[in-house]
């Protein structure tokens, strides 16, 4: 779980109005450079990538009441608790910082992209010049001189803040209420639980998953017993099998 | 997709550590000595030759030694290449004795099993749905390694045993790719289809044309045997193919 006095961002789809100030301020702090993108009814980069951290995603549908909703949520590292990235790495080059900032080390990256495919999030990817993987920092570059990340200064309605993780957290829930009280019912927020408590939390007007969000992401070190168990099942059973089989033929091959 | 998806050389490497080390363990309970050696060889080839694929795979090949200088087991990529570190010393000490000690046998043949066992369960553990849906690729990959390490034995003149074993194991495997594509479909549909009629149809219907369903009818009429080998192996090169890239179908790596 994260401390209380750890860093956290506080993402309130409810004041999200869909500009995109915060995908413009991440890639201005960070140096990335523009992604050549195609028109699918807009320019906007389809997918994160080594030059996009950060990227607000669209959601329409019909409610329950047969009403359209238009919803925007955040597509970024969620610096997670238990990260799957930090697991998964072989060398330590992808780590916790102090505050619970999940940043990884360029200079020992050896860029196995592990991180990569084990992200729940896709947030992590892969940089072909550099052969390193790159991420949202959470701008620790700019926390640790008294600002707040470049994502949530661009923000114009306040559907960023950032603050210590107590007081996000706080903020979340009573904002739920509100909503909830407001007469949006299914009013929640995500990160509290999911991958031991992320240190970027949502308030969301509807369900995680109407957002494209995982649902019970499960931690690294479950997957890895899990499958380690699947593995040495598979391996006992086809190994008796197969080597039974080669053996007996062996042994009673003479005198078939 | 941009070039850092898990590409060609992973690919190499999968299909190298299975049919060596299932050869390698095969051997072993043919109690045939010169099989036993060949069965040694292939493997330490398989974990040499793949171990180099793997480094210049690295975004960052120089740094390969920060494998060597951290200790994160929870990590399937670390465990893995130390188990591929170990079997390669095992193996190498094997092939310089005359007289293999039984204790060392069983340490080259338990660290070869890990080998060809994490490669699976480095798919498994990923947030890619066709991978990590179904607890199956570690039984697939395993399954192949015993279809391809019997293909390669068969050449170097393995016993009926050896058939036998390979041809039931082949009917496993089938089954398994199957069940796994069904029960992967609900949430890698975009995968599964790529297989079934998309980019990736030539792997997935060659394999089972040529990789699974030729060799199998060889095996049973006993006609060109040395051919079903053959034919086994490209197979378990496509098998490995289809399964690492249909993975990371519409993801940006």
């Amino acid at each position: 779980m994260p401390r209380s006095s750890d860093f956290a961002i506080l993402f309130d789809a409810s004041y999200c109005i869909g500009c995109r100030a915060c995908q413009v301020g991440c890639k201005q702090w960070n140096d990335l450079p523009a992604t050549e993108t195609q028109n699918t009814g807009s320019y906007d980069p389809l997918v994160l990538s080594a030059q996009t951290w950060l990227k607000m995603s669209y959601h329409e549908g019909l409610d329950k009441q047969g009403e359209v909703y238009w919803d925007f949520t955040r597509t970024s590292c969620m610096h997670c608790s238990e990260a799957a990235c930090v697991e998964a790495c072989p060398t330590g080059a992808m780590n916790y910082r102090p505050g619970g900032v999940v940043t990884v080390d360029q200079d020992w990256c050896i860029g196995c992209r592990n991180c990569v495919q084990a992200c729940p999030y896709d947030a992590v990817h892969y940089d072909e010049e550099k052969g390193v993987v790159q991420k949202c920092t959470l701008c620790h570059d700019r926390i640790a001189n008294g600002l707040e990340p470049a994502c949530v200064k661009a923000c114009p309605t306040g559907a960023l803040r950032f603050g210590t993780y107590g007081a996000m957290r706080r903020a979340a829930r009573e904002r739920v209420e509100a909503l909830k009280a407001e007469g949006y019912d299914e009013a929640n927020v995500y990160g509290l639980k999911e991958m031991g408590g992320t240190h970027v939390i949502y308030v969301l007007l509807r369900h995680p998953s109407t957002y494209g969000l995982p649902i019970e992401p499960m931690t690294q070190r479950h997957k890895v017993a899990v499958d380690w168990l699947s593995a040495g099942i598979a391996a006992a059973t086809l190994g008796t099998l197969g080597w039974v089989i080669a053996r007996r033929e062996e042994v009673s091959g003479g005198e078939s | 997709m941009s070039g850092g998806e898990w590409g060609i050389y992973i690919v190499l490497y999968f299909w190298l550590a299975g049919f060596g080390g299932g050869a390698f363990l095969l051997a072993l309970s043919q109690r045939d000595r010169w099989l036993e050696r060949v069965g040694a060889w292939l493997a330490f080839l398989g974990v040499v030759v793949g171990a180099l694929l793997l480094v210049i795979d690295l975004g960052q090949p120089l740094r390969f030694w920060h494998l060597l200088a951290s200790f994160r087991p929870i990590s399937v990529m670390w465990l893995g290449s130390a188990f591929l570190f170990l079997d390669g010393i095992a193996l190498f000490i094997l092939l310089f004795l005359r007289e293999w000690p039984p204790l060392l046998v069983w340490v080259a043949a338990i660290l070869t099993l890990l080998v060809v066992g994490y490669t699976g369960v480095l798919l498994t553990a990923t947030a890619k749905p066709f991978w990590s849906a179904s607890p199956l690729i570690p039984w697939i990959f395993l399954a192949s390694a015993g279809t391809t390490g019997a293909a390669v034995l068969a050449l170097f003149g393995a016993s009926e045993g050896v058939h036998r074993a390979a041809y039931w194991l082949a009917w496993v495997e089938g089954a398994l790719i199957l069940l796994h594509l069904v029960w992967t479909y609900p949430s890698a549909e975009t995968a599964v289809r790529a297989l079934l009629s998309g980019p990736l149809a030539w792997a997935f219907w060659g394999f089972v044309a040529f990789g699974f369903g030729l060799p199998l009818w060889l095996e049973t009429r006993k006609k060109g045997l040395w051919l079903a080998a053959l034919l086994v192996l490209v197979g378990g090169f496509l098998l490995r193919y289809f399964v690492v890239y249909a993975g990371q179908i519409g993801y940006v790596i």
